[in-house]
């Protein structure tokens, strides 16, 4: 079988220390490790030191002056059943259920998902696959597979949480021995599939926080099948919140969530089509993808109704 | 020369094995034997074993398709703690492979590389990560040669020999022409001609076990290999072949296996390179694949570019088939010449056909390489076979159901080709589906974007003819009873979680009338069990089945004349049922099994029989018929129910129906889960399954991106079992591991047609494809 390369383990009691840890270099934080251990098997990490999270107390959602606060060691599956969320927060909750399978959703974190690493055809996959192939821009090699002559690398966006928490206007609460630092959703990812967040690498995800308001979103993902894949394309979409606009997030098509605003349904998926430019980074062909991005729009503005 | 059925023989053929008894272990449907201990995780697979100072192998693969090996550098690999030993390609020269005429693999490659992913060293350490490490740090020179990747590369005498020594004019490990009747007069007589291509992807088997091998070195120069492979003698022959050994000399064990479906039916660089360290180091090596490599070592589905010509009248019936495929099979030739032989052969079932004729060619590329998977060869043009008889029957105006039903071949014919068919339950299988689905009612009315399709299909019990040439049995059971009335049955059948161990155990205890959990199966090891050639062809039930009851029939005689002697009665007047044995016009005059073994061993002494089968020589017509007969022949007919989303081509299979005539059912549910494994199967291969490349890179070596499906995307499948009791089967037995696969995706394509006015000649159906195709006709429709 495929075995994990050898690392030093360490489960702080205190976020400060984790954070101490996590500065130095080689060091690596792990939550659930659904995804992290995977990569990790296929050479994609060869971290000397990961540092846990799980002795943190970052588990559990409260609610406290009109704001919700997941914990970000809180699981999918608790983030998914948790009763305020189902009702304040229903797409969060759609989102965590099409995550893999039901027992990843009892591993893997609300925090884990948030910074999922970016992903391509090319990049997660073995490592004797990838020196076969010469490997790529993003690991190992120099060259992008999905554009040889751009300029940067294209891995997807692929966390399936994120378009939900975009437009229920959530921030994301990050600690470090410098302190606490609040970063918006809508403002956390940057368009390159290496550098795709900002987060320094001493910084521990405590927490995420939802505003308790009357948003109305909901939530698509297109895979190939049910369960296990991760999206081909992903959606989320707002109804109007008073006379503002229909909103979308669409993921899974670039290295950072795009977000689209548009007066009615058939205009917010014509505007997601436009915007969505996906490449050869999933096995289906780019130019259906982006088909999709409007046929899934318009589906769940569908499912919202008229937006009253 | 005499005929040779006429010669006298010690096999069992036909067996004369009866009737089951009433109230016996037959037709139940019941739990495998074996079956808890493989959801408890009691069961013992190859990888569960740990020996003592054991090491672990880790190949280093080629990354390149095919180029010379310049120089293989493993100093920093050996310098690495932990390493305690290494292996390259030239330490072990000798060709092996099943088939004797295409024996063209070594362990690992020597000198030359010919797919990305084929093994080129092997590095053993004291552990796994270890050795992966030091596998990683072992660097490979290379000279880079012209690669051939397509069939028309494959074909082109100008381009360079994978194997050089081939002597063909390109790259062809094999042409089969077969010309039967007068193809030319049948498309002459015939009222519409239906002609097209197609295309069958590759793909692979997917077995949850990966190949794993553990060798530990005996005294006395001795070995015993464990290996998780579905044919132990094979894998034994080749091993002592390649190593140069006495095959008296190796032990070769089948643990628990988790699955084949073809894929574990070659000797592997696991088995053989495991073996080998294990005597260079005089320690236990295991060599355990990880997922990528079982891709690599694939075996899978050859992807098969087909033309298909057949010549039809007015009422439905078949003037002639002209058929040509071209099969791409990787990198070796595995068991391709058989391929190129099953392609063609079993086109002349299950429809009454005179004139038919094919042309195929196994080709070698620089790709992994190809080899048996469920439904060998057989799959691909029953795809194109299938369509066509339903195009035809929807240009001739005829219902497509009636027009398979009144072409059925009858019981007890002789195909154009030689085929000599027994029982047939064809008629009775299409009619159990097409009444069941409704499709009558429904065909061509479900609305748009809703389908129903049917198709038929036919596939062997076994091979006629072992694959090197030899007149011993094929299958054989040996049987002990203990005077504790425990029955120990040895066999070298491979169970690959297909049920043989419970079918053995089933047919033992009918005939001797106790409980399959009365018999211990020891199966797959060389050195206590007798030859059984291997779970391939689909032949155990039939094969090793009719060994089973020939040696539990010489055990009952023993046990009935010694009981008649006790209770005063004539030996047919005993019933073996319940565990008792009695008297059959008077029950109560009855003797316990235990009891009854304890007289037979007084009279007989010890009491141990063997029983063994091979086919009766069927003469055929055609000399050159050598692949292709089989003692038997399984049918099925299934209707698939499709929805195809006509916004995102997403194609949803909602139900299959499925009969399939497997003889006699010997455990109804172990037979409805072959059934239903089949149409699983046969779902992927619709929907998702292809093996792509980019180059000579397999495209997706891992389960995340190579899709099977979930439960999600399995249809509920409504299973029928049809019995026709063939006369040369074990109580009538046929097979039923592989049949039900053949006329899955055909069956799918047809209703997607029904859904969409579209003929889809292209497998895996999937949305991009699905939904260019309807843009396309869409678009054609609106400038029309």
């Amino acid at each position: 079988m495929l075995p994990l390369p050898r690392f030093e383990y360490s489960a702080p009691n205190d976020v400060r220390d984790a954070s101490r840890f996590l500065a130095e270099p080689g060091s690596q934080l792990i939550a659930g490790g659904t995804d992290l251990l995977v990569s990790m098997k296929q050479r994609l990490f060869e971290p000397r030191h990961l540092v846990s999270i799980r002795r943190l107390g970052l588990r559990g959602v409260t609610v406290q002056g009109g704001v919700v606060r997941i914990g970000a060691a809180t699981t999918l599956a608790q983030v998914a059943t948790n009763l305020t969320v189902r009702e304040q927060f229903p797409a969060l909750s759609d989102a965590c259920l099409t995550v893999a399978t039901p027992t990843i959703q009892s591993m893997a974190t609300l925090g884990g998902n948030l910074m999922l690493d970016t992903r391509c055809l090319y990049y997660n996959q073995p490592a004797g696959w990838r020196a076969s192939l010469g490997y790529c821009l993003k690991r190992e090699g120099t060259v992008c597979h999905v554009a040889p002559k751009g300029r940067g690398c294209y891995a997807t966006q692929s966390a399936d949480t994120v378009p939900a928490l975009w437009l229920y206007g959530a921030e994301v609460e990050f600690q470090s021995t410098r302190g606490v630092v609040l970063r918006k959703v809508s403002d956390m990812y940057r368009d390159d599939g290496m550098a795709w967040h900002g987060v320094g690498r001493d910084e521990v995800l405590v927490a995420v926080r939802l505003p308790l308001a009357e948003a109305r979103v909901g939530h698509r993902k297109l895979r190939t099948r049910q369960a296990i894949d991760y999206a081909q394309v992903l959606v989320a979409v707002r109804a109007p919140v008073a006379d503002g606009p229909w909103a979308a997030v669409i993921s899974a098509v670039a290295s950072s969530p795009l977000f689209v605003e548009a007066e009615d349904p058939t205009a917010l998926a014509e505007a997601a089509f436009r915007a969505s430019q996906p490449l050869s980074t999933h096995l289906p062909a780019a130019t259906w993808r982006k088909r999709m991005v409007r046929v899934e729009v318009a589906r769940a503005a569908a499912a919202l109704g008229d937006g009253r | 020369m005499s005929d040779p059925a006429e010669r006298p023989s010690w096999a069992v053929y036909p067996t004369h094995s009866g009737e089951p008894a009433e109230g016996g272990v037959l037709g139940r449907s019941e739990r495998k034997v074996d079956g808890l201990s493989r959801i408890t995780g009691a069961a013992q697979f190859t990888d569960d074993l740990v020996l003592p100072r054991m090491v672990h192998g880790k190949f280093v693969r080629s990354t390149l398709p095919h180029a010379w090996i310049v120089s293989i550098d493993m100093s920093a690999a050996m310098a690495l703690p932990g390493v305690v030993g290494v292996a390259i390609g030239p330490e072990l020269p000798k060709r092996y492979g099943v088939i004797p005429v295409a024996q063209d693999e070594t362990a690992m490659a020597i000198g030359k590389v010919r797919y990305i992913g084929e093994p080129i060293a092997c590095i053993a350490a004291v552990d796994e990560e270890t050795a992966h490490r030091a596998a990683r740090l072992v660097r490979v020179e290379y000279e880079p040669l012209t690669p051939i990747f397509t069939i028309e590369d494959a074909l082109d005498p100008s381009k360079p020999h994978i194997h050089e020594a081939s002597r063909k004019p390109s790259n062809i490990l094999r042409r089969v022409f077969q010309e039967y009747g007068d193809v030319q007069k049948g498309f002459a007589e015939a009222d519409l001609v239906v002609e097209d291509t197609y295309e069958y992807p590759g793909s692979t088997h997917v077995p949850l076990e990966a190949h794993v091998a553990l060798a530990c070195p005996e005294g006395h120069g001795k070995l015993v290999l464990w290996s998780s492979t579905q044919n132990p003698h094979y894998v034994h022959r080749d091993v002592a072949h390649v190593l140069g050994m006495r095959e008296q000399d190796i032990r070769l064990i089948k643990p628990t296996v988790g699955a084949g479906y073809g894929g574990k039916c070659d000797p592997f660089c696991t088995d053989i390179v495991a073996a080998h360290l294990a005597r260079k180091l005089g320690r236990p090596v295991k060599i355990a694949l990880e997922r990528e490599e079982v891709f690599y070592t694939h075996r899978g589905r050859h992807p098969a570019r087909m033309w298909l010509k057949m010549g039809f009248k007015k009422d439905g019936s078949i003037t002639a088939v002209d058929f040509k495929a071209w099969a791409e099979g990787g990198a070796y030739a595995s068991y391709g010449v058989v391929t190129s032989y099953y392609l063609g052969v079993f086109m002349p079932l299950p429809y009454t056909l005179e004139n038919y004729r094919f042309e195929s060619h196994r080709l070698y590329t620089n790709k992994p390489p190809c080899g048996p998977k469920r439904g060998h060869g057989a799959i691909q043009p029953r795809l194109a076979l299938e369509m066509h008889v339903d195009r035809a029957a929807l240009a001739l105006g005829l219902d497509p159901a009636a027009m398979r039903t009144a072409n059925c071949i009858e019981p007890d014919t002789e195909t154009c080709n030689g085929l000599k068919v027994t029982s047939v339950g064809m008629k009775e299988c299409i009619a159990a589906v097409v009444e069941a689905s409704g499709y009558a009612a429904k065909r061509g009315k479900l609305g748009p974007g809703k389908g129903i399709g049917l198709a038929a299909s036919a596939y062997m019990c076994g091979a006629l003819h072992p694959v090197y040439q030899n007149e011993l049995s094929q299958s054989s059971v040996q049987l002990k009873v203990d005077r504790s009335g425990e029955v120990t049955l040895f066999s070298g059948t491979a169970d690959c979680g297909q049920g043989s161990i419970h079918m053995l155990a089933a047919l033992c205890a009918e005939r001797l009338g106790i409980e399959p959990d009365d018999v211990r199966v020891i199966e797959g090891d060389t050195s206590l069990t007798p030859v059984d050639l291997g779970s391939y062809s689909s032949r155990v039930t039939f094969m090793a089945g009719n060994a089973c009851v020939a040696a539990a029939d010489k055990v009952r005689d023993k046990i009935a004349r010694a009981a008649a002697v006790k209770l005063g009665v004539e030996v047919g007047a005993l019933v073996f049922r319940g565990r008792q044995v009695y008297v059959d016009a008077a029950p109560e005059r009855a003797l316990t099994f235990v009891d009854a073994v304890w007289l037979a061993e007084e009279m007989f002494g010890p009491i141990g029989e063997v029983g063994g089968y091979k086919p009766h020589k069927i003469g055929s017509r055609f000399r050159r018929q050598s692949v292709g007969p089989s003692p038997a022949y399984s049918f099925t007919a299934q209707v698939a129910e499709v929805g195809v989303d006509v916004e995102t081509g997403v194609v949803t299979i909602e139900k299959i129906w499925v009969a399939h005539d497997c003889g006699r059912a010997i455990n109804r549910r172990v037979v409805e889960g072959q059934i239903e494994g089949c149409v699983y199967m046969g779902v992927g291969e619709a929907l998702y399954e292809e093996q792509r490349y980019r180059g000579g890179l397999m495209a997706v070596p891992s389960l995340l991106e190579y899709k099977v499906p979930t439960v999600h995307e399995t249809p509920e499948i409504c299973t029928f079992i049809v019995e026709t009791h063939d006369p040369n089967g074990p109580f009538g037995a046929k097979e039923a591991g592989e049949g039900p696969q053949l006329s899955t995706v055909p069956a799918i394509a047809n209703a997607l047609h029904d859904a969409t006015g579209l003929w889809f000649t292209k497998p895996p159906f999937t949305p991009d494809v699905v939904l260019a195709a309807l843009t396309t006709a869409r678009r054609r429709a609106g400038s029309a």
